[in-house]
C-alpha cells in the first residue's frame, strides 16, 4: 500500500530547544495520518522531537494539536493525498511542556469548577429505568462522548485569552449532569456555570463546535444554559 | 476502582497515582468498544457465565478467580451506574439492554454504545476530582523497592516530563499498568501497554503464570504502515451476524467451526483467519475481509458508528462494503500470581487486572476484560484499604535503588548505539514470526534466540541527551520491559507442548487434557535465567466438560505428579 518513494511532504513543526531543526521533508505513506508523520520524523529525522499519542484510534484524547491553526486529534486526521505542506502546533491556551506537548492542568481544572462528578439523588440504589428515548437521554447522548481531549479549550477565543472563563468541554460536562435525572446537584451546578465566568462570557464564535473531533456541540450546551438558566431545569 | 474502594474504605489514606501516561486517559480501558459481562437478568445465571468464561479459558482459568469475576460483576456494574455516574445503554424498557458477545451462551453484555470504555474510564476520571488523590501524571514506575525482609518499601519514578528520578515510599503498592501485546507487528493496545508491571514483578521475583497466553483479536484493521493497523473492530460485529471471507469470497468459518461459524471464540477465528492467509487464500496485503453491510448501511451506522468512523479515516466504508483484516494481538492472560484478594507472594504488593494472571485462563471471552479490570481494581482497592493500615512505611535497599536508576539512566548516558525504534520494529517482528498466532518448536527456539540478540542491542541503545519529553528514552525502557516479558512468554510457549486456546503449536495441535491440565510458572531464576515449574490446575467448581477424562481419574493423575519442576 507504500507509495512511490518520490511522494514526500513538508512538515513544519513548533520546537522548543533552540537550535532544533523545524522543517522535515517526510516520505508519504497511504493512508497516513497526522501522527505517522510524526512517528515517521521520530524514526526517520530527528528522535528527539517531542509529541504524545496513546491509543491512537481517537479515544484517548491525548495527541491534540493544530494543523495549519486548526485544532485536530493527530491521529484521526488523514493527510489528504495531494497534500504536500501542512504545519503542526501545539494547542493554544495551554503552557507548552515541550514542542508539541502541553500541559492540561489548566483544562482540568476549569473541568474540576463544575463538579464533574455525579452526586446521586436519595434513593439511587439500582440503575434507573430510563427510557431510551426520553426527553432527558434525547439532550445527554448525542453530547457525552467528550472525551477531554482540550481541542474546545484551545479554539474558544475567551477560554485561550484570560483564565476567567469555565470553558466549553466543562460547561458541557455541567449540562449533562444538570439534565440527568439522577444527579441530586443540578441547582447548584447551574449557580456555578451561570456566575460571572460562566455561560455569559460565551460569545458564540462556535470555535468549539467545529473543532470538536467527537462532533459534539458544546456551544449549543452554553445556550442550553443559558435557557435553563430563565426557564429552570428541564424535569 | 482502586482509588475510589481504598478511598471509600480508608478515607484517612494517602493514596498517589503513578501513571506514565494521562492519568486516566492513557491505556487501554478507555479503548474497550464492546462492553462489559455481568450477570443482570432472572434468565442468566452466575453458573452459565462462569461456564461460559471456563469454556472460553479451556478449562486453564484458576476457578476462584474466575468465579470472583462473574460474582462480583454485577455489583460493579450497580456501582457504575448508580455512584460513578455511568449510563449504559438501555432497551425500550428503560433497564440496561445487554447484547449478544462471542463464546456466550446469553446476551450478557452491558455497554454504551460501541464506545463504553470512554463512559466507564472518564467517569472514573470525574471521581479523582471528588476523592483528589495525589496524582503523579507522566511519571514511569522504574522499579519495585522490596526491604531486607523481601516486603514492599516502594517504588523507583522517573518523570517522563523533567527526567529526574525519585524514590516513592509506600506501604502499599497496587500494580495495574497492563499487558505487553503491543510487541507485535501488529497490535491493538495503546502505546503505553509494554508489560512494565509484569517485568516489574518479574525483576522482584514474583511468579508469572499462563505466559505462553496471549489473545489475538480477530478483526484488525490494516492500514499499511499507518499506525492505525491493528486498532481492533470490535467483537460486536461478529456478534450482529458480519461475515468473514477469504479473498476466494469463502465464508472460510465453515471449515472450522460450522456451528457457531463467525461467533465462535477469539482464538478459534483467529487461527482460522491465520490459516487462511498462511494457505495463500488471503488477500495481497495479508489480510482476510469482514463484511456487515448486509445489515442495511444505516442500520451499521447507528449501531456500530465508531468502527464506521474509524474505517472512514482509511477510506473504507464499513456499512456499504466488506473491509480488510488480519489477527491482531490484543491481551495477555498471562500475569503475576495472585489470590482472590489481589495479594502477591510479597506482602504489601497487590496486583490486578491485565497485570494479573488466571483469571481468565487459556483465552478472555469478548467483555471479561474491562469486568476484570474494574471487579479486581476494586477488590485491589479495597484490600490495600485493610493492608495499608496493617503496615508500616519500610527502608528501601540503597543498592536497589541505586541499580534500578543507573539502569534507567544509561541510554542517556551513552553517545552511540543502536536506536530504540528500530530495535523495537524487531522485537515485534520477531515475536508476530516466532510466538504468534500459530508456534512451534523450531520457531519459538529462533524467537528466544533473537530475543537474547536485541537484549544485547538494546543494552547498547543510545537516545538524544534531552531529559524532558524524551521519546527514545521512554521508548528504550519500555523496550527492556518488553524483552523481558518476551523472554517468558517465548518460555513458557515452549514447555506446552499440546494446543489450548490462545497457544496453538502446529507440532502439537490437539489439546491434552490427561497431560496439560496444567499451568506453567514462570519466575526468574538467581542467574537470571528462567525457572519453569508445573503446576495442576485446581478444579475446585468444575471440570471440563463434555469430552474430557471423568474428574476423578484428573484428580488421581494430579496427586501422583504433583508439582513437577522444570529447570531451564
Amino acid at each position: 500500500m507504500t507509495e512511490p518513494s518520490s511522494k514526500k511532504i513538508r512538515v513544519t513543526v513548533s520546537r522548543s530547544d533552540p537550535g532544533t531543526e523545524r522543517t522535515f521533508l517526510v516520505e508519504r505513506i497511504e493512508p497516513m495520518m497526522v501522527l505517522d508523520l510524526l512517528i515517521a520524523i521520530q524514526r526517520e529525522h530527528d528522535p528527539s522531537i517531542g509529541f504524545r499519542y496513546s491509543c491512537r484510534v481517537a479515544m484517548c484524547g491525548t495527541c491534540t494539536l493544530r494543523m495549519d491553526g486548526r485544532a485536530i486529534l493527530a491521529c484521526q486526521t488523514p493527510l489528504e493525498p495531494d497534500r504536500d505542506k501542512v504545519r503542526l502546533d501545539p494547542l493554544a491556551g495551554l503552557p507548552v511542556v515541550r514542542d508539541l506537548v502541553v500541559d492540561m492542568k489548566p483544562f482540568f481544572e476549569e473541568w474540576a469548577r463544575v463538579k464533574p462528578y455525579l452526586e446521586p439523588v436519595e434513593g439511587l440504589d439500582e440503575p434507573a429505568r430510563i427510557r431510551p428515548d426520553s426527553p432527558e437521554r434525547q439532550i445527554i447522548d448525542p453530547s457525552l462522548d467528550c472525551i477531554t481531549c482540550g481541542a474546545c479549550y484551545s479554539s474558544c477565543g475567551i477560554a485561550d485569552h484570560k483564565r476567567d472563563f469555565l470553558g466549553p468541554a466543562a460547561l458541557n460536562r455541567a449540562m449533562l449532569l444538570i439534565a440527568d435525572s439522577r444527579d441530586a446537584a443540578g441547582a447548584e451546578r447551574l449557580d456555578a456555570v451561570t456566575a460571572s465566568d460562566g455561560v455569559d462570557r460565551c460569545h458564540y464564535i462556535y470555535g468549539c463546535s467545529a473543532v470538536c473531533p467527537k462532533g459534539l456541540d458544546p456551544a449549543a450546551a452554553i445556550r442550553r444554559l443559558r435557557r435553563w438558566r430563565l426557564e429552570g431545569r428541564p424535569r | 476502582m482502586c482509588v475510589l474502594h481504598a478511598a471509600q474504605a480508608a478515607p484517612e489514606l494517602d493514596i498517589t497515582i503513578v501513571s506514565k501516561g494521562a492519568v486516566g486517559r492513557s491505556g487501554c480501558t478507555r479503548m474497550v468498544q464492546g462492553g462489559f459481562n455481568a450477570v443482570l437478568s432472572p434468565d442468566d445465571s452466575f453458573e452459565l457465565h462462569f461456564r461460559d468464561t471456563l469454556e472460553g479459558g479451556k478449562y486453564l482459568n484458576d476457578q476462584e478467580l474466575a468465579w470472583t469475576l462473574i460474582n462480583d460483576a454485577p455489583k460493579v456494574i450497580h456501582e457504575l451506574e448508580t455512584r460513578v455516574g455511568c449510563f449504559f445503554d438501555r432497551g425500550e424498557d428503560g433497564k440496561i439492554r445487554q447484547k449478544a458477545f462471542a463464546g456466550q451462551a446469553f446476551d450478557r453484555t452491558v455497554h454504551r454504545g460501541d464506545l463504553t470504555g470512554i463512559e466507564i474510564m472518564s467517569r472514573l476520571l470525574d471521581q479523582t476530582f471528588r476523592i483528589k488523590p495525589r496524582e503523579l501524571g507522566d511519571v514511569r514506575a522504574l522499579d519495585l523497592l522490596l526491604d531486607e525482609a523481601g516486603e514492599v518499601a516502594g517504588l523507583t519514578m522517573l518523570d517522563v516530563r523533567t527526567g529526574a528520578v525519585a524514590v516513592l515510599r509506600a506501604r502499599v503498592v497496587v500494580v495495574a499498568t497492563g499487558g505487553a501485546a503491543t510487541m507485535y507487528r501488529i497490535a491493538a493496545p495503546a502505546r503505553e501497554k509494554t508489560g512494565d508491571g509484569v517485568a516489574m514483578c518479574y525483576r522482584a521475583g514474583l511468579e508469572l503464570r499462563d505466559m505462553e497466553m496471549m489473545q489475538f483479536h480477530p478483526t484488525g484493521l490494516l492500514a499499511g504502515e499507518s499506525r492505525l493497523t491493528g486498532a481492533v473492530l470490535e467483537e460486536g460485529l461478529r456478534g450482529a451476524g458480519a461475515y468473514l471471507y477469504n479473498a476466494h469470497g469463502e465464508r472460510y468459518m465453515e471449515r472450522y467451526d460450522p456451528e457457531r461459524m463467525e461467533r465462535a471464540t477469539r482464538d478459534i477465528v483467529s487461527r482460522a483467519s491465520y490459516q487462511e492467509i498462511m494457505s495463500g487464500r488471503g488477500t495481497p496485503a495479508g489480510g482476510v475481509m469482514i463484511d456487515i453491510s448486509h445489515l442495511g448501511a444505516e442500520e451499521v451506522e447507528r449501531r456500530f458508528a465508531g468502527m464506521v468512523a474509524r474505517c472512514r479515516q482509511i477510506g473504507q466504508d464499513l456499512a456499504r462494503e466488506p473491509v480488510e483484516i488480519s489477527p491482531t494481538s490484543h491481551f495477555a492472560m498471562g500475569g503475576v500470581v495472585i489470590d482472590e484478594y489481589c495479594q502477591t507472594s510479597v506482602p504489601g504488593l497487590l496486583v490486578a487486572g491485565e497485570d494479573a494472571g488466571g483469571v481468565h485462563g487459556a483465552n478472555r471471552l469478548g467483555g471479561n476484560g474491562v469486568a476484570e479490570s474494574t471487579v479486581f481494581g476494586a477488590r485491589a482497592g479495597d484490600r490495600a484499604a485493610i493492608v495499608a493500615p496493617e503496615r508500616d512505611l519500610r527502608d528501601p535497599d540503597p543498592a536497589q535503588v541505586a541499580a534500578s536508576v543507573d539502569r534507567a539512566l544509561a541510554p542517556l548516558q551513552r553517545e552511540k548505539g543502536p536506536s530504540p525504534f528500530q530495535v523495537t520494529r524487531d522485537l515485534k517482528e520477531a515475536m508476530w514470526e516466532g510466538c504468534g498466532v500459530v508456534r512451534d518448536r523450531e520457531g519459538l527456539v529462533r524467537a528466544r534466540e533473537r530475543i537474547e540478540e536485541l537484549t544485547e542491542q538494546a543494552a547498547q541503545i543510545a537516545v538524544p541527551e534531552t531529559p524532558q519529553v524524551n521519546n527514545a528514552w521512554q521508548e528504550t525502557l519500555d523496550l527492556a520491559n518488553q524483552l523481558t516479558v518476551a523472554r517468558a512468554m517465548i518460555d513458557s510457549a515452549l514447555v506446552r507442548e499440546e494446543s489450548r486456546g490462545a497457544h496453538f503449536r502446529s507440532d502439537y495441535s490437539e489439546q491434552d487434557n490427561a497431560h496439560w491440565l496444567r499451568y506453567i510458572v514462570a519466575r526468574r531464576g538467581e542467574g537470571g535465567e528462567t525457572e519453569i515449574s508445573l503446576h495442576p490446575v485446581e478444579l475446585t467448581r468444575k471440570r471440563p466438560e463434555p469430552d474430557g477424562p471423568p474428574a476423578e481419574e484428573l484428580e488421581r493423575e494430579d496427586l501422583e505428579e504433583g508439582r513437577e519442576d522444570v529447570k531451564r
